[in-house]
């Protein structure tokens, strides 16, 4: 089951400038959202953008800085939730930057999107699920006693 | 407007769950289903209406019971983020190379 995203573009400028437009609060805030980012490990920031309650999301994203590699690597954590306080999806942004040519290729991950319990649930019935093996291990889990009397 | 909400308490509970993991083997009557699990009926009921609520199973009368059948709808409603956040995406990308774009013509004349 796919859980992330997973894009390249190549952008016609250098990565100098695509990395301050990454990390730059203002020059983030007109193309992305608003936000208090600093490029520094370890800060805690959030973007604001405008809810959409039936994505469980408050219109807040909650993110911390967690590496930074100046001019290639940049990763932050992307938490939102339906409420100040309630988080329902934790996920992990990531954005590499390679030099091409005169330009960058720019690499974006978003990954973990979806919660790991329901991501455990899902693939256990969607994926992946021998029957045989399945059953018998959710037939363990909930009555001990068929093991016993099968062996 | 509430489906996600529901999607997420709905698998939310490991007896829910489970009664999912059953239900994915075969469709059950409300009876079978509940002979898995040491609580009371309403309990057992109670459990199958959040669930049916939130899209994951339809109820079926059948001659004189009452099956659970596993529904694919509540499935799909959990990768939403997916599409989301990949749309999302994109157009934001395309803001920043129209920013880019524009500062470089600036600079240029």
């Amino acid at each position: 089951m796919q859980t992330e995203i997973r894009h390249t573009w190549f952008l016609d400028h250098s990565p100098a400038t695509v990395w301050e437009h990454l990390t730059n609060s203002e020059l983030l805030s007109q193309w992305l959202m608003a936000n208090d980012f600093r490029p520094v490990a370890g800060h805690h920031f959030m973007f604001r953008a405008g809810p959409v309650p039936k994505m469980d999301f408050d219109g807040n994203i909650y993110c911390q800085v967690l590496e930074i590699q100046p001019l290639k690597k940049l990763s932050y954590s992307w938490k939102f939730g339906p409420e100040p306080g309630k988080i329902v999806l934790d996920s992990l942004v990531t954005w590499t930057l390679t030099a091409r040519g005169q330009g960058t290729e720019l690499s974006l991950v978003h990954s973990g999107l979806q919660e790991p319990e329901h991501a455990i649930a899902i693939q256990g019935m969607r994926e992946g699920w021998d029957k045989n093996v399945g059953t018998r291990m959710v037939q363990l889990m909930i009555n001990p006693k068929i093991h016993e009397t099968n062996s | 407007m509430k489906q996600t909400v529901d999607t997420f308490q709905a698998i939310g509970d490991p007896n829910r769950r489970l009664m999912l993991r059953l239900l994915s083997k075969d469709s059950l009557t409300i009876n079978k289903l509940a002979e898995n699990f040491d609580m009371t009926r309403p309990a057992v009921s109670k459990h199958i209406k959040i669930l049916y609520r939130a899209g994951f199973i339809t109820i079926e009368d059948i001659g004189r019971e009452r099956h659970c059948i596993l529904n694919q709808n509540g499935f799909k409603e959990l990768r939403q983020w997916i599409d989301y956040f990949d749309n999302f995406w994109q157009t934001k990308l395309k803001k920043l190379e129209y920013l880019l774009n524009e500062k470089s013509k600036k600079n240029a004349n």
